[in-house]
């Protein structure tokens, strides 16, 4: 059936997660566009067997006289088969577009996510096209983001006190942490920075604490 | 990101209300002295122990969290007011008035400051209950306001999150109402502005349930 | 920042009594601007002064805290400071991403509609330039070039068709939650319709075409 395998493809989309990937279908897609090629031929032939009929209709005309039946019925015939070709392709081209455009569209927010660089797993469900799209677009948005001198591709979620409740464990005197110096005294209460804090936390200088 | 595919069903994440949520009002009593602070979301203090004063509830937990200070609960977080609205929000069909923030409010304040809420316990689930009765009647208590051709419906009283969690359900159902402007639905109104929830809300109640 | 749109000013201050203009925050504004921009269908005109103003704003109080720091005022004053610098940084970035992400998505649409075009910062409609090239290539390259020569338009399914009809666009007829600040009296929703009551404060689900206007002047917010 024409335009089974293009509703294929779309249902293929709409099956997945929204914002996952499922490896690009070679197969099914190159199937779709050989149907394409495919309706492309017969409505080829189909136009130059409408057009030499309407050259007989016109000749016949000249000489006051029509298409026999049989050649009217032809006549119709082929234009329904030429419309429905064209249809097919269209519909065909609908899913293709959809196919592409849809995926995508995932590529791009996981490019939110990945910042620049896609991870193998996904790298290798997408067509070299979808690669290239990937890297262009990583590209496109980077330039704006340059021009703006603002990086967007942080701050994903909305932020939280980004400070935390330790309890020092060790001696350690003054450090100089991002936004203020600390005196490391043990037993002291600080709070500090996330960020700031993780590095004495995974060496065991201090432990969070959580209320 | 993966809410992009599905925008507007989901336009703001649990993390973004609760943000937006953090920029209400809040009464605090300090147990330390500080200048004011000259915010880009506007000043607040100066500081003074035991003198009360206003902020921001994001700025609240920081200060309650850092041992700063104590916050007020607000007058509708009371037992006593809470049993009211509770009480209330049975009898009636519409929704009873409560900040537009309730339930970020109250869970952050659970979260961050339990030692200065009265009765907690029976706070906290009073709230749970009104939280549930007042979902229940998501399908009768909304009011709509124009069957014409295009349907509108007022949301009185609905707070930030319950608004976010009938989103999706209620403008699907206006949006197929609106489509389909069924003739049933035409006849059945009796006037713009109809009052009486039970004939106003057949078709969404009916999706309401299912869910 | 500068602006693609002619006006350039904030949508406030079209329709908006003075007021509430001076009692408003940039703060408020931006936040107001960011809940409108992601809950709107359609990509709202470009918010250039606001946006400006709040970026000097950033650098300001990223300069405050710096000195702060230098100076060794108390690590609590510090970190409030940074606090607020944060949830202002969010706003400006969540509101100018939501705006990328709709340009991204209906960039054809946008590109061959003079109003929406409009509405860009300059810097966006380079970026949406870029995304045109982007798209075409690829689209060009996983299929147009491939199929027949009638059938090679991005935009249109075929030589045959009159007009674009493959650029996919936002539907207007989305409903969407909104909010007015003040009681906006009898509307109308559309040409056929009574006129419905818009009060003050409440929540309202309607078609967003239906309020376009209002939104784009700034009288009701989407929540």
């Amino acid at each position: 059936m024409y335009g089974k395998k293009g509703s294929e493809l779309v249902k293929e989309l709409a099956s997945s997660e929204p914002g996952q990937l499922s490896a690009f279908n070679n197969d099914l897609f190159a199937q779709v566009i050989d149907e394409c090629t495919g309706h492309l031929h017969h409505l080829g032939s189909l136009i130059r067997k409408i057009e030499e009929l309407k050259k007989i209709e016109e000749i016949k005309k000249l000489n006051n006289q029509e298409l026999e039946e049989s050649e009217k019925q032809l006549l119709k015939a082929h234009n329904s088969g030429a419309l429905i070709h064209h249809l097919s392709l269209l519909r065909n081209k609908r899913c293709l577009m959809a196919y592409v455009y849809n995926r995508a569209e995932t590529i791009r927010s996981l490019g939110w996510a990945v910042e620049r660089v896609l991870p193998e797993e996904i790298e290798e469900k997408l067509s070299g096209s979808e690669k290239e799209y990937f890297k262009n677009h990583a590209a496109s948005l980077q330039s704006y983001m340059s021009e703006l001198d603002l990086d967007l591709a942080v701050d994903m979620v909305p932020p939280k006190d980004p400070y935390i409740k330790v309890r020092v464990l060790e001696d350690i005197g003054n450090v100089l942490l991002s936004d203020q110096s600390a005196n490391l005294a043990r037993h002291a209460i600080l709070f500090l920075r996330r960020t700031d804090a993780e590095q004495y936390i995974s060496q065991a200088i201090f432990t969070l604490m959580l209320w | 990101m993966a809410s992009q595919a599905d925008a507007h069903a989901a336009t703001f994440s649990a993390a973004e209300l609760e943000f937006l949520a953090e920029d209400e009002l809040i009464e605090i009593v300090p147990n330390m002295r500080m200048d004011p602070l000259n915010l880009i979301c506007g000043d607040f203090g100066p500081f003074r122990p035991q003198i009360a004063t206003q902020v921001p509830v994001w700025l609240a937990v920081a200060l309650k969290r850092r041992g700063k200070c104590t916050i007020r609960p607000p007058d509708w977080m009371s037992v006593e007011k809470l049993t009211q609205v509770l009480e209330a929000e049975r009898d009636a069909e519409k929704f009873q008035p409560l900040p537009f923030h309730y339930v970020e409010i109250s869970r952050l304040l659970f979260d961050h400051a339990r030692d200065d809420i009265p009765d907690i316990y029976m706070v906290r689930s009073l709230i749970e209950d009104i939280k549930d009765v007042r979902f229940h009647k998501i399908g009768t208590g909304l009011e709509i306001i124009s069957r014409e051709r295009t349907y509108a419906l007022r949301l009185k009283n609905l707070s930030a999150m319950e608004a976010n969690i009938v989103r999706p359900f209620v403008t699907r159902a206006l949006q197929t109402f609106y489509k389909l402007n069924s003739p049933d639905m035409i006849q059945e109104s009796d006037s713009v502005s109809n009052r009486q929830p039970q004939t106003a809300n057949r078709g969404p109640r009916r999706q309401l349930k299912d869910r | 920042m500068e602006t693609g749109a002619q006006d350039g000013s904030s949508g406030y201050s079209t329709m908006d009594d003075y007021e509430s203009l001076i009692s408003t925050t940039d703060a408020e504004l931006l936040k107001r601007a960011w809940q409108n921009e992601k809950a709107a269908p359609q990509i709202l005109r470009f918010e250039a002064a606001l946006i400006q103003r709040s970026r000097e704003q950033i650098k300001l109080m990223e300069e405050t805290v710096g000195e702060f720091t230098r100076n060794g005022i108390d690590p609590l004053t510090v970190s409030l400071y940074q606090m607020d610098l944060d949830r202002t940084v969010f706003l400006l970035r969540s509101y100018l991403r939501t705006r990328l992400q709709k340009i991204e998505k209906y960039v054809f649409h946008i590109q061959k509609t003079a109003e929406l075009w409009n509405r860009l910062s300059r810097q966006e409609k380079r970026f949406a330039e870029r995304c045109i090239e982007d798209m075409e290539k690829h689209l060009d390259q996983s299929v147009l070039s491939k199929l027949p020569s009638s059938y090679k338009s991005h935009l249109k399914q075929s030589s045959s068709s009159e007009e674009d009809d493959m650029v996919p666009e936002p539907r207007l007829d989305t409903y969407v939650i909104c909010r007015s600040k003040r009681f906006l009296g009898a509307f109308q929703l559309d040409d056929r319709q009574f006129p419905v009551n818009i009060e003050a404060d409440d929540l309202y689900a309607l078609p967003y075409k239906s309020i376009k206007p209002l939104v784009e002047t700034g009288q009701i917010d989407l929540v």
